[in-house]
């Protein structure tokens, strides 16, 4: 396997990022050669050394550093090493997008870290991929209002299965983490600096009580102290792992507006807590509702939005499988089911059988009853099958017919 | 100098309900006072022509002779009307009178309204009166030329003149020329709405399509303005087009009671009635014997707009029509019987706010207030109904997907697989017959459902998912669908599908 070559690779990969010149971009430029198969062959000198040689049309710059990292190619390695031994001491699991349980919402994303660490129950992210995640961000400090909406909705979100992502900063995102470590959806906190670097200081209480119960991601090496420019790289992430972001307070110029305008151009959902008009630091948060965001009203509109967007990630992966809220095990997800969905992603769709498909009608319903035409658009099944199997789940008793839409039995 | 027979004997023919009487008619002149009668159960129409003949006659050229002129309309016991025997008549004058020239032993079928200016007019129920003669010997076959779409439809030969002076020509001058009438089919109304307008509703576009490929009876409940007018409009266009048989049957009855000559379209008719109907309207005139909407939408679409705003007395009289698909009407003791075979669409508004169906809880009444609502509609009426969907207002992206892309020809599509399912019941059945409307009886074996799918049906029927009598609905319903797969048995599958369609869930 060489896990821990990969893993030193890995590593390598990240300290080229940190510590070469060799940006984002640069990269995207290095990676048309043909040399390079993947990204983690940048940790190999020959390869290296045959692109220096053989130019194949990059740009000029691109290959000016490359001959830079020759050169300091020793001391790269050596970063490397370090960060995988602190990775090895803290915990820390090195996870790339060549991995099979890289998290989806980034994957079909462009731009999300090839490489990031994690530390705490990295189930959480199978879990979410199923159920739903739901980014809580806003005010370092909010008011009782703020605090306490936040805490009612990531409790009910929370106990839906939906993973609640945030930054553990101080106020809401504090809050937000306190109020959803305990639920069935857990709870993610993405940060600025490295994982093993408790910032801000002060919350090592929920620190310790997330990296125990939930997941700590950071896309920075171990060690690795959070620096200013890195926070809305930082908010980025958390917008991309969640299905929708709720912005619980912000101000007129806030970190937290960051997050949902990426958020809104990742082509997801925004709600926003209303506020009064007289209190300033909810001033951001007004500016987005005037935008167009949506208004936070209660969670069923939440609920809603990530439904519809786990429906089209289902349908993006093809894959039904036995998908149903764990009331067993602690709100784990089975292995099984995990391995069922990714051998199913790679089935195409009109070759998945009737109980395929009839286990992707129930997931569609888990959340909210529906009627036959939003199934079929859901499924983009043609009505003949999708009434045909609801028949038959209706036979069943598994669901039943209630106001023309179709919903749960729960028996 | 012509012969001057002393009775003049001609045909023509009178229409009661759909059904045309042959007569004849005879002319008589004898010397004497001046006199005009008109004998034979006739009503004022027919006694008036004396007026319009004398004044046609001076128009054309030709003389009232003098005399008793006596004219016997036979059978004598019917009861007659219409002014389509002025032509017969002034023709019996004019033999009788020896101003034309009447060919021995010629058979002579005429028909025609006269003006005071000696042109001639078509009357209502040609049709149906032409049908009836165009299998008959006559030597003579003259009718006006405004009948000719008529006589088109009906497939009738003869000739046709517009004015008393061609008779001349025809009698003295031998310029009988004979042809077939042809009618131009209509190339159909454009304003048809394409299915592709109900994107989003994939159970009503089913439905619509099952409703068309088996001539089921079909409900469509959903809030105001989703778009259940528009189904009705949408259903006319995936029916394929009137045969000829059925053609005249549908012409002959617009034509009785429109009075004047309407296009000859090939669309299956719609005929839309509202929670103003009454069962008179529904039925027909029983003393004109003008047919009424029931009769009117044979081989189309009854479309019953907010169905359960209706009079209780008219949803339960609409239940035997929809069984026997006939509508009998008694006048003087003798029974007219019209067809009705129709498609009955029914649409409504789910419960008093109309928002039962619709996204989140917008609806504001109650369970029994709902019940009640619905209760209108009886249960024995339901039993006719074959299929049921609910709409909901269609989503804003679907609505701009509808205006901004390109109109779509999906009926057209629908339509084809219509035609072929209608192949295939009729090969099967016979006599015209299709899922919907094949009579009860032997269904199992004429249907070809296997034993084991009747079991499967009969399972789901013991666990309540149907009534009994609902059990022949659900499997014809579940023949369209094999129909429309093409498959030669009944399946389980179909079966299932079938039942997603009954009304459920209130």
């Amino acid at each position: 396997m060489g896990n821990a070559s990969n893993q030193y690779n890995d590593c390598f990969y990240i300290a080229v990022k940190m510590n070469t010149g060799i940006d984002y971009r640069c990269f995207a430029d290095l990676m048309e050669h043909k040399a390079l198969r993947t990204y983690r062959d940048i940790a190999d000198k020959e390869i290296l050394e045959r692109i220096s040689k053989e130019e194949m049309g990059l740009r000029q710059n691109t290959v000016g550093k490359v001959r830079k990292l020759l050169d300091s190619f020793g001391e790269v390695g050596r970063k490397a090493k370090e960060y995988s031994k602190l990775a090895e001491q803290n915990g820390l699991r090195v996870v790339s997008c060549l991995d099979v349980d890289y998290p989806y919402n980034w994957r079909v994303l462009g731009g999300m870290p090839k490489v990031f660490f994690a530390k705490g129950r990295y189930s959480l992210i199978d879990q979410m991929t199923l159920h739903g995640a739901a980014a809580v961000v806003g005010s370092r400090n909010p008011s009782k209002y703020s605090q306490y909406a936040t805490d009612r909705m990531c409790r009910e979100l929370g106990e839906k299965g939906i993973a609640i992502v945030s930054g553990m900063a101080y106020g809401i995102d504090r809050q937000a983490h306190l109020s959803s470590v305990d639920t069935k959806g857990g709870t993610i906190a993405i940060l600025a600096g490295g994982a093993d670097n408790i910032y801000p200081p002060a919350n090592k209480d929920i620190y310790d009580l997330i990296s125990a119960k939930g997941l700590i991601i950071s896309e920075m090496p171990p060690g690795q102290t959070p620096l200013r420019q890195y926070f809305p790289s930082r908010n980025r992430l958390i917008a991309g792992l969640s299905d929708c972001t709720l912005v619980m307070e912000a101000g007129a110029v806030s970190g937290t507006l960051h997050t949902a305008s990426y958020s809104a151009a990742q082509g997801k959902e925004v709600f926003v807590l209303p506020n009064s008009i007289y209190y300033e630091n909810a001033m951001g948060g007004l500016k987005l509702l005037e935008d167009g965001g949506n208004i936070l009203l209660g969670t069923d509109n939440v609920i809603d939005s990530i439904s519809r967007a786990i429906i089209y990630k289902r349908m993006g992966l093809a894959c039904p499988g036995e998908i149903r809220f764990h009331d067993d095990c602690n709100g784990e997800v089975r292995s099984s089911d995990i391995a069922v969905l990714r051998e199913l992603a790679k089935v195409r769709p009109e070759e998945l059988t009737d109980d395929n498909w009839k286990s992707l009608l129930l997931d569609a319903l888990t959340l909210k009853p529906l009627c036959a035409d939003e199934l079929c658009k859901a499924t983009m099944l043609p009505f003949y099958k999708v009434s045909g199997l609801l028949t038959e789940l209706e036979l069943k008793g598994s669901v039943c017919q209630e106001k023309g839409k179709y919903s749960l039995t729960f028996v | 100098m012509a012969s001057r027979p002393n009775v003049a004997r001609l045909y023509s023919c009178f229409a009661t309900g759909t059904d045309a009487v042959l007569t004849l008619i005879e002319v008589s002149i004898s010397p004497g006072i001046p006199t005009f009668s008109v004998i034979g159960l006739c009503d004022s129409t027919i006694r008036e022509s004396q007026g319009r003949l004398r004044s046609a006659f001076k128009s054309a050229g030709f003389n009232m002779p003098k005399g008793h002129i006596t004219i016997g309309i036979s059978p004598a016991y019917m009861r007659k009307a219409g002014s389509g025997f002025d032509l017969p008549m002034a023709l019996g004058i004019l033999f009788a009178s020896g101003q034309l020239y009447l060919p021995p032993e010629a058979r002579i079928y005429a028909e025609g309204e006269l003006t005071l200016g000696g042109e001639l007019k078509g009357t209502p129920g040609s049709c149906i009166r032409l049908k009836t003669v165009r299998d008959m010997d006559f030597d003579y076959r003259i009718i006006p030329n405004g009948e000719a779409a008529s006589a088109g439809v009906a497939g009738f030969i003869g000739q046709g003149v517009t004015s008393l002076n061609e008779l001349s020509s025809i009698f003295d001058g031998n310029y009988y020329i004979e042809r077939r009438f042809q009618f131009l089919r209509g190339i159909g109304s454009d304003d048809r709405i394409d299915i592709s307008m109900l994107k989003g509703q994939e159970k009503t576009k089913r439905a619509l399509l099952i409703s068309a490929a088996g001539f089921h009876n079909i409900l469509l409940m959903g809030s105001p303005g989703c778009g259940k007018t528009m189904a009705g409009k949408i259903l006319s266009g995936i029916l394929p087009p009137l045969n000829e048989s059925e053609l005249a049957d549908v012409y002959s009855l617009a034509e009785l009671s429109d009075g004047e000559t309407p296009e000859v379209s090939c669309d299956r008719p719609v005929r839309i009635i509202g929670p103003g109907i009454t069962v008179g309207k529904l039925t027909g005139n029983q003393v004109s014997l003008l047919p009424g909407e029931l009769a009117l939408a044979n081989h189309g679409i009854l479309f019953a707009d907010e169905l359960p705003l209706y009079k209780t007395e008219v949803i339960d009289f609409l239940r035997k029509p929809l069984e026997d698909r006939k509508i009998n009407l008694l006048r003087h003791g003798n029974l007219y019987s019209y067809d009705c075979n129709f498609i009955f669409l029914g649409t409504g508004n789910p419960c008093r706010c109309g928002m039962l169906y619709e996204k989140g809880n917008k609806c504001r009444c109650s369970g029994p207030d709902i019940k009640r609502y619905l209760s209108k509609i009886s249960g024995p009426f339901l039993e006719r109904i074959d299929l049921f969907s609910e709409m909901r207002s269609i989503s804003g992206d679907d609505m701009s997907e509808i205006y901004i892309g390109d109109k779509g020809s999906e009926s057209l599509e629908y339509r084809n697989a219509v035609e072929r399912c209608w192949q295939m019941e009729r090969e099967r059945y016979g006599g015209g017959y299709l899922n919907g409307t094949f009579p009860d009886g032997d269904i199992r074996n004429s249907m070809r459902i296997p034993s084991s799918v009747i079991r499967f049906a009969t399972d789901m029927c013991e666990k309540g998912f149907f009534s009994a009598r609902g059990f022949t609905k659900i499997l014809r319903v579940a023949r369209t669908v094999a129909d429309l797969e093409d498959s030669a048995d009944v399946t389980e599958a179909h079966v299932s599908e079938a039942v997603a369609f009954r009304m459920k869930g209130v």
